[in-house]
Protein backbone atom coordinates (compact mmCIF):
# COMPACT_ATOMS: atom_id res chain seq x y z
CA UNK A 1 0.00 0.00 0.00
CA UNK A 2 2.83 2.08 0.76
CA UNK A 3 4.84 1.48 -2.42
CA UNK A 4 1.46 2.29 -3.99
CA UNK A 5 1.26 5.81 -2.65
CA UNK A 6 4.78 5.95 -3.21
CA UNK A 7 3.95 5.60 -6.83
CA UNK A 8 1.67 7.67 -7.17
CA UNK A 9 3.03 10.75 -5.81
CA UNK A 10 5.68 10.18 -7.65
CA UNK A 11 4.14 9.85 -11.00
CA UNK A 12 1.36 12.13 -9.86
CA UNK A 13 2.44 14.69 -12.87
CA UNK A 14 2.16 12.54 -14.92
CA UNK A 15 -0.98 10.83 -14.08
CA UNK A 16 -3.10 14.28 -14.48
CA UNK A 17 -1.15 14.85 -17.61
CA UNK A 18 -2.76 11.36 -18.85
CA UNK A 19 -6.00 11.94 -17.78
CA UNK A 20 -6.55 15.49 -19.19
CA UNK A 21 -4.90 13.78 -22.38
CA UNK A 22 -6.95 10.90 -22.21
CA UNK A 23 -9.91 13.05 -22.00
CA UNK A 24 -9.00 15.57 -24.60
CA UNK A 25 -8.59 12.66 -27.02
CA UNK A 26 -11.67 11.35 -26.09
CA UNK A 27 -13.65 14.25 -26.68
CA UNK A 28 -12.04 14.51 -30.12
CA UNK A 29 -12.75 10.86 -30.90
CA UNK A 30 -16.13 10.66 -30.19
CA UNK A 31 -16.71 14.01 -31.89
CA UNK A 32 -15.06 13.03 -35.10
CA UNK A 33 -16.41 9.18 -35.02
CA UNK A 34 -19.67 9.11 -33.33
CA UNK A 35 -21.33 12.12 -33.20
CA UNK A 36 -23.57 12.72 -30.14
CA UNK A 37 -24.02 16.00 -28.27
CA UNK A 38 -23.46 19.30 -30.02
CA UNK A 39 -21.71 20.98 -27.03
CA UNK A 40 -18.40 21.87 -27.82
CA UNK A 41 -18.89 22.78 -31.28
CA UNK A 42 -20.40 25.77 -33.39
CA UNK A 43 -23.75 23.69 -33.56
CA UNK A 44 -24.48 24.56 -30.05
CA UNK A 45 -26.62 27.26 -29.25
CA UNK A 46 -24.47 29.36 -27.42
CA UNK A 47 -20.90 29.08 -29.21
CA UNK A 48 -23.27 29.81 -33.00
CA UNK A 49 -24.72 32.75 -31.41
CA UNK A 50 -21.15 34.41 -30.73
CA UNK A 51 -20.12 33.17 -34.51
CA UNK A 52 -23.39 34.39 -35.75
CA UNK A 53 -22.65 37.79 -33.84
CA UNK A 54 -19.28 37.97 -35.62
CA UNK A 55 -20.69 37.05 -39.01
CA UNK A 56 -23.03 39.51 -39.25
CA UNK A 57 -20.29 41.97 -38.50
CA UNK A 58 -18.20 40.58 -41.43
CA UNK A 59 -21.00 40.15 -43.88
CA UNK A 60 -21.59 43.54 -44.31
CA UNK A 61 -18.21 43.38 -46.45
CA UNK A 62 -19.02 41.36 -48.79
CA UNK A 63 -22.79 42.22 -49.28
CA UNK A 64 -21.98 43.65 -52.67
CA UNK A 65 -20.65 40.81 -54.19
CA UNK A 66 -22.91 38.15 -52.74
CA UNK A 67 -25.93 40.26 -54.23
CA UNK A 68 -24.02 40.14 -57.48
CA UNK A 69 -23.81 35.98 -57.28
CA UNK A 70 -27.78 36.01 -56.13
CA UNK A 71 -28.75 38.06 -59.25
CA UNK A 72 -26.49 36.25 -61.61
CA UNK A 73 -28.52 32.99 -59.88
CA UNK A 74 -31.56 34.06 -60.27
CA UNK A 75 -31.25 34.82 -63.95
CA UNK A 76 -30.15 31.29 -64.13
CA UNK A 77 -33.06 30.03 -62.32
CA UNK A 78 -35.52 31.89 -64.42
CA UNK A 79 -34.25 30.26 -67.24
CA UNK A 80 -34.23 26.80 -66.29
CA UNK A 81 -38.06 27.53 -64.90
CA UNK A 82 -39.18 28.54 -68.23
CA UNK A 83 -37.36 25.54 -70.20
CA UNK A 84 -38.89 23.14 -67.47
CA UNK A 85 -42.37 24.70 -68.27
CA UNK A 86 -41.93 23.95 -71.92
CA UNK A 87 -40.74 20.88 -70.88
CA UNK A 88 -43.80 19.59 -69.18
CA UNK A 89 -46.14 20.97 -71.35
CA UNK A 90 -44.59 18.16 -74.13
CA UNK A 91 -44.41 14.97 -71.96
CA UNK A 92 -48.40 16.08 -71.10
CA UNK A 93 -48.92 15.14 -74.22
CA UNK A 94 -47.27 11.88 -74.84
CA UNK A 95 -48.41 9.95 -71.91
CA UNK A 96 -49.14 10.68 -67.96
CA UNK A 97 -45.85 11.28 -67.20
CA UNK A 98 -43.89 11.57 -64.16
CA UNK A 99 -40.68 12.20 -64.58
CA UNK A 100 -40.93 15.79 -63.37
CA UNK A 101 -42.02 15.15 -59.97
CA UNK A 102 -40.61 17.44 -57.71
CA UNK A 103 -38.20 15.58 -55.81
CA UNK A 104 -35.58 17.84 -53.91
CA UNK A 105 -36.85 21.24 -52.29
CA UNK A 106 -34.07 23.74 -50.97
CA UNK A 107 -33.78 25.67 -47.67
CA UNK A 108 -31.60 28.67 -48.34
CA UNK A 109 -29.04 29.22 -45.37
CA UNK A 110 -26.44 31.49 -44.16
CA UNK A 111 -22.95 30.36 -43.39
CA UNK A 112 -21.88 31.85 -40.22
CA UNK A 113 -18.49 29.73 -39.11
CA UNK A 114 -16.41 28.11 -42.33
CA UNK A 115 -12.53 26.72 -41.66
CA UNK A 116 -10.90 25.39 -44.80
CA UNK A 117 -7.10 25.04 -43.46
CA UNK A 118 -7.43 21.59 -40.78
CA UNK A 119 -7.12 18.45 -42.74
CA UNK A 120 -11.29 18.01 -41.44
CA UNK A 121 -13.31 21.16 -42.81
CA UNK A 122 -16.28 22.21 -41.24
CA UNK A 123 -18.86 25.21 -41.90
CA UNK A 124 -21.57 26.03 -39.45
CA UNK A 125 -25.00 27.04 -40.94
CA UNK A 126 -27.89 29.16 -39.29
CA UNK A 127 -30.79 26.50 -39.99
CA UNK A 128 -30.95 23.13 -37.26
CA UNK A 129 -33.36 21.03 -35.71
CA UNK A 130 -36.12 23.60 -35.98
CA UNK A 131 -36.22 23.88 -39.73
CA UNK A 132 -36.52 20.22 -40.53
CA UNK A 133 -32.34 20.03 -40.64
CA UNK A 134 -31.94 16.21 -40.32
CA UNK A 135 -28.12 14.86 -40.43
CA UNK A 136 -26.57 13.49 -43.55
CA UNK A 137 -29.02 15.78 -45.90
CA UNK A 138 -26.71 17.66 -48.40
CA UNK A 139 -25.93 21.20 -48.69
CA UNK A 140 -25.12 23.18 -51.97
CA UNK A 141 -23.98 26.11 -52.92
CA UNK A 142 -24.54 28.44 -56.38
CA UNK A 143 -21.36 26.91 -57.61
CA UNK A 144 -21.22 23.32 -55.92
CA UNK A 145 -21.09 21.01 -53.44
CA UNK A 146 -20.24 22.28 -49.91
CA UNK A 147 -21.08 19.12 -47.83
CA UNK A 148 -23.24 16.73 -46.17
CA UNK A 149 -25.19 17.67 -42.45
CA UNK A 150 -23.00 16.23 -39.91
CA UNK A 151 -24.62 17.35 -36.38
CA UNK A 152 -27.69 19.05 -35.72
CA UNK A 153 -28.35 22.12 -33.10
CA UNK A 154 -30.97 23.62 -32.26
CA UNK A 155 -30.91 26.93 -34.34
CA UNK A 156 -27.37 25.61 -35.90
CA UNK A 157 -25.78 22.61 -37.41
CA UNK A 158 -22.16 21.32 -38.00
CA UNK A 159 -21.36 20.70 -42.01
CA UNK A 160 -18.56 18.34 -43.09
CA UNK A 161 -17.64 19.78 -46.49
CA UNK A 162 -16.14 18.58 -49.41
CA UNK A 163 -12.95 19.41 -47.76
CA UNK A 164 -12.42 16.75 -45.35
CA UNK A 165 -10.60 13.21 -46.00
CA UNK A 166 -14.02 10.59 -45.66
CA UNK A 167 -16.63 12.44 -48.23
CA UNK A 168 -16.54 10.61 -51.22
CA UNK A 169 -18.89 12.29 -53.89
CA UNK A 170 -20.24 9.97 -56.79
CA UNK A 171 -19.40 12.61 -59.87
CA UNK A 172 -20.05 11.86 -63.48
CA UNK A 173 -17.61 13.57 -66.05
CA UNK A 174 -19.33 15.50 -68.67
CA UNK A 175 -22.74 15.10 -68.73
CA UNK A 176 -23.89 11.57 -68.73
CA UNK A 177 -20.48 10.77 -68.90
CA UNK A 178 -18.38 8.15 -67.25
CA UNK A 179 -18.72 7.81 -63.58
CA UNK A 180 -15.91 8.48 -60.83
CA UNK A 181 -15.47 9.74 -57.30
CA UNK A 182 -14.10 12.55 -56.29
CA UNK A 183 -12.61 13.38 -53.07
CA UNK A 184 -10.45 16.36 -51.78
CA UNK A 185 -6.96 16.13 -52.50
CA UNK A 186 -6.18 17.41 -48.76
CA UNK A 187 -3.42 20.05 -49.72
CA UNK A 188 -5.31 22.96 -51.95
CA UNK A 189 -8.95 24.20 -51.08
CA UNK A 190 -9.60 24.38 -54.77
CA UNK A 191 -8.34 21.06 -56.23
CA UNK A 192 -10.06 17.61 -55.93
CA UNK A 193 -9.57 14.04 -57.25
CA UNK A 194 -11.77 11.79 -59.26
CA UNK A 195 -10.45 7.73 -58.98
CA UNK A 196 -12.51 5.24 -60.23
CA UNK A 197 -12.50 5.98 -64.23
CA UNK A 198 -10.70 3.19 -66.50
CA UNK A 199 -8.01 4.58 -68.42
CA UNK A 200 -9.65 3.27 -71.96
CA UNK A 201 -12.05 5.82 -71.69
CA UNK A 202 -10.85 8.84 -73.32
CA UNK A 203 -11.10 12.09 -71.14
CA UNK A 204 -10.60 15.53 -72.81
CA UNK A 205 -9.17 18.02 -70.56
CA UNK A 206 -11.37 20.65 -68.97
CA UNK A 207 -14.40 18.99 -69.09
CA UNK A 208 -16.77 19.97 -66.82
CA UNK A 209 -17.76 17.84 -63.51
CA UNK A 210 -21.34 17.21 -62.48
CA UNK A 211 -22.83 15.44 -59.45
CA UNK A 212 -24.52 11.76 -60.41
CA UNK A 213 -27.17 11.83 -57.40
CA UNK A 214 -26.87 7.88 -57.14
CA UNK A 215 -27.26 7.94 -53.28
CA UNK A 216 -29.63 10.64 -53.72
CA UNK A 217 -28.36 13.39 -51.31
CA UNK A 218 -27.57 15.68 -54.15
CA UNK A 219 -29.65 16.25 -57.26
CA UNK A 220 -28.21 14.56 -60.23
CA UNK A 221 -25.93 16.88 -62.41
CA UNK A 222 -24.21 20.24 -60.63
CA UNK A 223 -21.57 21.40 -61.72
CA UNK A 224 -18.91 21.29 -59.79
CA UNK A 225 -15.70 22.22 -61.75
CA UNK A 226 -13.10 20.99 -64.47
CA UNK A 227 -11.12 18.41 -64.98
CA UNK A 228 -7.28 20.22 -65.30
CA UNK A 229 -4.78 17.01 -65.53
CA UNK A 230 -4.99 13.49 -65.78
CA UNK A 231 -2.11 10.94 -64.58
CA UNK A 232 -2.54 6.88 -65.21
CA UNK A 233 -2.52 5.57 -61.45
CA UNK A 234 0.33 2.92 -61.26
CA UNK A 235 -0.06 -0.60 -61.45
CA UNK A 236 -3.71 0.15 -62.22
CA UNK A 237 -5.94 0.50 -65.27
CA UNK A 238 -7.39 4.21 -63.82
CA UNK A 239 -7.05 7.48 -64.67
CA UNK A 240 -5.72 9.86 -61.45
CA UNK A 241 -7.58 13.14 -62.79
CA UNK A 242 -7.19 16.25 -60.59
CA UNK A 243 -10.46 18.60 -60.56
CA UNK A 244 -10.63 22.43 -59.88
CA UNK A 245 -13.55 23.51 -58.23
CA UNK A 246 -16.00 26.15 -59.46
CA UNK A 247 -16.54 27.06 -55.72
CA UNK A 248 -13.57 29.10 -53.56
CA UNK A 249 -15.10 27.80 -50.25
CA UNK A 250 -12.69 30.30 -48.73
CA UNK A 251 -15.49 32.90 -49.98
CA UNK A 252 -18.84 31.30 -49.60
CA UNK A 253 -21.22 33.18 -47.47
CA UNK A 254 -24.69 31.37 -48.41
CA UNK A 255 -25.71 27.76 -49.11
CA UNK A 256 -28.57 25.39 -49.90
CA UNK A 257 -29.53 22.44 -47.73
CA UNK A 258 -30.72 19.83 -49.64
CA UNK A 259 -34.06 18.09 -48.81
CA UNK A 260 -34.52 15.07 -50.77
CA UNK A 261 -38.08 13.83 -50.97
CA UNK A 262 -37.01 10.53 -52.78
CA UNK A 263 -33.92 9.84 -50.48
CA UNK A 264 -36.00 7.18 -48.52
CA UNK A 265 -37.23 5.14 -51.24
CA UNK A 266 -34.00 5.10 -53.44
CA UNK A 267 -32.17 3.34 -50.15
CA UNK A 268 -34.71 1.11 -49.43
CA UNK A 269 -34.86 0.16 -53.14
CA UNK A 270 -30.94 -0.44 -52.86
CA UNK A 271 -31.05 -2.28 -49.72
CA UNK A 272 -32.61 -5.04 -51.42
CA UNK A 273 -29.32 -5.61 -53.85
CA UNK A 274 -28.05 -9.15 -52.46
CA UNK A 275 -25.07 -8.61 -50.63
CA UNK A 276 -21.84 -10.79 -51.87
CA UNK A 277 -21.86 -14.43 -49.24
CA UNK A 278 -18.03 -14.92 -49.28
CA UNK B 1 -2.18 40.52 -7.12
CA UNK B 2 -1.24 42.63 -10.51
CA UNK B 3 0.37 39.73 -11.76
CA UNK B 4 -2.64 37.77 -11.53
CA UNK B 5 -4.96 40.16 -13.29
CA UNK B 6 -2.38 40.76 -16.36
CA UNK B 7 -2.53 36.90 -16.87
CA UNK B 8 -5.93 36.56 -16.55
CA UNK B 9 -5.89 39.74 -19.48
CA UNK B 10 -3.59 38.07 -21.35
CA UNK B 11 -5.80 34.65 -21.34
CA UNK B 12 -8.62 36.44 -22.67
CA UNK B 13 -6.94 38.13 -25.37
CA UNK B 14 -5.27 35.24 -26.31
CA UNK B 15 -8.28 33.65 -26.66
CA UNK B 16 -9.68 36.07 -28.55
CA UNK B 17 -6.66 36.21 -31.11
CA UNK B 18 -6.75 32.73 -31.92
CA UNK B 19 -10.16 32.38 -32.44
CA UNK B 20 -10.85 35.57 -34.42
CA UNK B 21 -8.05 36.28 -35.79
CA UNK B 22 -5.47 33.81 -36.41
CA UNK B 23 -8.29 30.82 -36.96
CA UNK B 24 -9.64 33.31 -39.54
CA UNK B 25 -6.36 33.54 -41.45
CA UNK B 26 -6.32 31.52 -44.47
CA UNK B 27 -2.45 31.46 -45.53
CA UNK B 28 -2.38 28.64 -48.10
CA UNK B 29 -0.12 25.49 -47.89
CA UNK B 30 -1.79 24.73 -44.84
CA UNK B 31 0.26 27.42 -42.51
CA UNK B 32 -1.91 27.70 -39.57
CA UNK B 33 -0.49 30.31 -36.49
CA UNK B 34 -0.87 29.23 -33.50
CA UNK B 35 -0.40 31.26 -30.99
CA UNK B 36 -1.62 29.66 -27.63
CA UNK B 37 1.48 28.14 -26.84
CA UNK B 38 3.57 31.67 -25.94
CA UNK B 39 0.44 32.21 -23.03
CA UNK B 40 2.10 28.91 -21.38
CA UNK B 41 5.20 29.71 -21.89
CA UNK B 42 5.38 33.18 -20.36
CA UNK B 43 3.27 31.98 -17.42
CA UNK B 44 5.93 32.83 -14.24
CA UNK B 45 8.47 30.20 -13.80
CA UNK B 46 7.65 29.00 -10.32
CA UNK B 47 4.10 28.33 -11.95
CA UNK B 48 2.77 24.80 -10.35
CA UNK B 49 2.57 22.08 -12.65
CA UNK B 50 -0.68 21.00 -12.18
CA UNK B 51 -1.99 24.65 -12.25
CA UNK B 52 0.36 24.62 -15.90
CA UNK B 53 -1.64 21.66 -17.42
CA UNK B 54 -5.13 22.79 -16.04
CA UNK B 55 -4.63 26.36 -17.64
CA UNK B 56 -3.95 24.72 -20.86
CA UNK B 57 -6.53 22.12 -21.39
CA UNK B 58 -9.16 25.32 -19.88
CA UNK B 59 -7.27 27.72 -22.97
CA UNK B 60 -7.38 24.74 -25.21
CA UNK B 61 -10.56 23.40 -25.03
CA UNK B 62 -12.43 27.12 -25.18
CA UNK B 63 -10.47 27.72 -28.29
CA UNK B 64 -11.85 24.00 -30.09
CA UNK B 65 -15.33 24.75 -29.00
CA UNK B 66 -15.44 27.75 -31.05
CA UNK B 67 -12.94 26.07 -34.48
CA UNK B 68 -14.60 22.50 -34.18
CA UNK B 69 -11.50 21.11 -33.91
CA UNK B 70 -13.32 19.47 -30.87
CA UNK B 71 -10.52 19.50 -28.48
CA UNK B 72 -7.27 18.75 -30.52
CA UNK B 73 -5.94 22.19 -29.37
CA UNK B 74 -6.68 20.87 -25.35
CA UNK B 75 -4.11 18.20 -26.19
CA UNK B 76 -1.83 19.60 -27.76
CA UNK B 77 -1.45 22.23 -24.79
CA UNK B 78 -1.65 19.68 -22.17
CA UNK B 79 1.17 18.07 -24.19
CA UNK B 80 2.87 21.39 -24.16
CA UNK B 81 2.51 22.32 -20.34
CA UNK B 82 3.58 18.93 -19.23
CA UNK B 83 6.92 19.13 -21.18
CA UNK B 84 7.62 23.04 -19.98
CA UNK B 85 9.20 22.08 -16.18
CA UNK B 86 11.20 19.25 -17.94
CA UNK B 87 12.91 21.70 -20.73
CA UNK B 88 13.07 24.18 -18.26
CA UNK B 89 15.10 22.03 -16.33
CA UNK B 90 17.05 21.22 -19.30
CA UNK B 91 17.93 23.90 -20.18
CA UNK B 92 18.64 25.51 -16.52
CA UNK B 93 21.27 28.54 -16.21
CA UNK B 94 23.95 27.85 -14.15
CA UNK B 95 22.24 30.13 -11.02
CA UNK B 96 18.94 28.71 -11.84
CA UNK B 97 16.35 30.92 -12.41
CA UNK B 98 16.13 34.61 -11.25
CA UNK B 99 12.68 34.56 -9.63
CA UNK B 100 12.82 38.39 -10.54
CA UNK B 101 12.58 37.33 -14.51
CA UNK B 102 9.61 35.91 -16.93
CA UNK B 103 10.40 33.84 -19.80
CA UNK B 104 10.25 35.71 -22.57
CA UNK B 105 13.09 36.95 -24.82
CA UNK B 106 13.68 39.83 -23.17
CA UNK B 107 13.94 38.60 -20.01
CA UNK B 108 16.00 35.21 -20.94
CA UNK B 109 17.87 36.14 -24.19
CA UNK B 110 16.92 35.28 -27.55
CA UNK B 111 19.05 32.43 -27.63
CA UNK B 112 17.33 30.76 -24.54
CA UNK B 113 13.67 31.67 -25.97
CA UNK B 114 14.63 30.35 -29.42
CA UNK B 115 15.67 26.95 -28.35
CA UNK B 116 13.22 26.23 -25.20
CA UNK B 117 10.53 27.75 -26.65
CA UNK B 118 11.44 25.85 -29.98
CA UNK B 119 11.56 22.26 -28.59
CA UNK B 120 8.44 22.84 -26.82
CA UNK B 121 6.21 24.80 -29.60
CA UNK B 122 7.74 22.33 -31.94
CA UNK B 123 6.76 19.19 -30.19
CA UNK B 124 3.09 20.22 -29.43
CA UNK B 125 2.26 21.65 -32.91
CA UNK B 126 4.00 18.17 -34.69
CA UNK B 127 1.17 16.48 -31.89
CA UNK B 128 -1.72 18.68 -32.80
CA UNK B 129 -0.82 17.33 -36.91
CA UNK B 130 -0.25 14.01 -36.42
CA UNK B 131 -3.54 13.58 -34.24
CA UNK B 132 -5.30 15.85 -36.99
CA UNK B 133 -4.27 14.03 -40.24
CA UNK B 134 -3.33 10.47 -38.44
CA UNK B 135 -2.47 8.34 -41.24
CA UNK B 136 0.68 6.95 -42.41
CA UNK B 137 -0.07 7.47 -46.26
CA UNK B 138 -0.12 11.26 -45.41
CA UNK B 139 2.86 12.00 -43.70
CA UNK B 140 4.22 14.70 -46.52
CA UNK B 141 0.84 16.54 -45.57
CA UNK B 142 1.61 16.03 -41.84
CA UNK B 143 4.92 17.56 -42.71
CA UNK B 144 4.42 20.11 -45.19
CA UNK B 145 1.41 21.39 -42.53
CA UNK B 146 4.08 21.11 -39.52
CA UNK B 147 6.77 23.50 -41.41
CA UNK B 148 4.53 26.01 -42.92
CA UNK B 149 2.90 26.51 -39.91
CA UNK B 150 6.01 26.38 -37.89
CA UNK B 151 7.73 29.29 -39.81
CA UNK B 152 4.30 31.08 -39.86
CA UNK B 153 3.52 31.27 -36.20
CA UNK B 154 7.53 31.82 -35.22
CA UNK B 155 7.25 34.74 -37.14
CA UNK B 156 4.05 36.29 -35.64
CA UNK B 157 5.27 35.12 -32.34
CA UNK B 158 9.02 36.83 -32.47
CA UNK B 159 7.52 39.80 -33.47
CA UNK B 160 5.27 39.49 -30.36
CA UNK B 161 7.99 39.26 -28.26
CA UNK B 162 10.15 42.01 -29.68
CA UNK B 163 7.07 45.13 -29.16
CA UNK B 164 5.09 43.40 -25.94
CA UNK B 165 7.17 41.29 -23.84
CA UNK B 166 10.44 43.33 -23.90
CA UNK B 167 9.77 44.69 -20.56
CA UNK B 168 8.05 41.89 -18.39
CA UNK B 169 10.02 42.85 -15.59
CA UNK B 170 7.81 41.92 -11.69
CA UNK B 171 6.64 44.92 -9.61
Amino acid sequence: MQNLFAFLRRFRVFIFFSALQFLCLFLYVQFVAFPKSVYLSTASTFNGKIQSAEGKLISHFYLEKNNAALRLENAQLRKRVFTNFYRVERAKIQVKDTTYEQSYSFIPTKIVNVSVNRRNNFFTIDVGKLQGIKKNMGVISPNGVVGIVFKVGEHFSLVKSLLTQDINLDVMIGIDGPRGILKWDGFNPRKGIITGVSSDLYIKKNTHIYTLGASGIFPKGIKLGKVISKSRIEDQALWKLEVRFREDYRTLHSAYVVKSLIRKELQELQLEVPEDTE
Amino acid sequence: MNTIIRYALLFGLFFIMQVFIFNRLELGFGAYIFILPLYLMILPFETNVFALILVGFVLGISVDALSNTFGLTASSMVLFAFLRPIIFEAFRPRDGYDPLKFPTAGDMGWVWFVVVFGILFASSLLWFFVLEVFRWGETLLILRNFFCSLIASALVISVSQFFFFNTGRKK
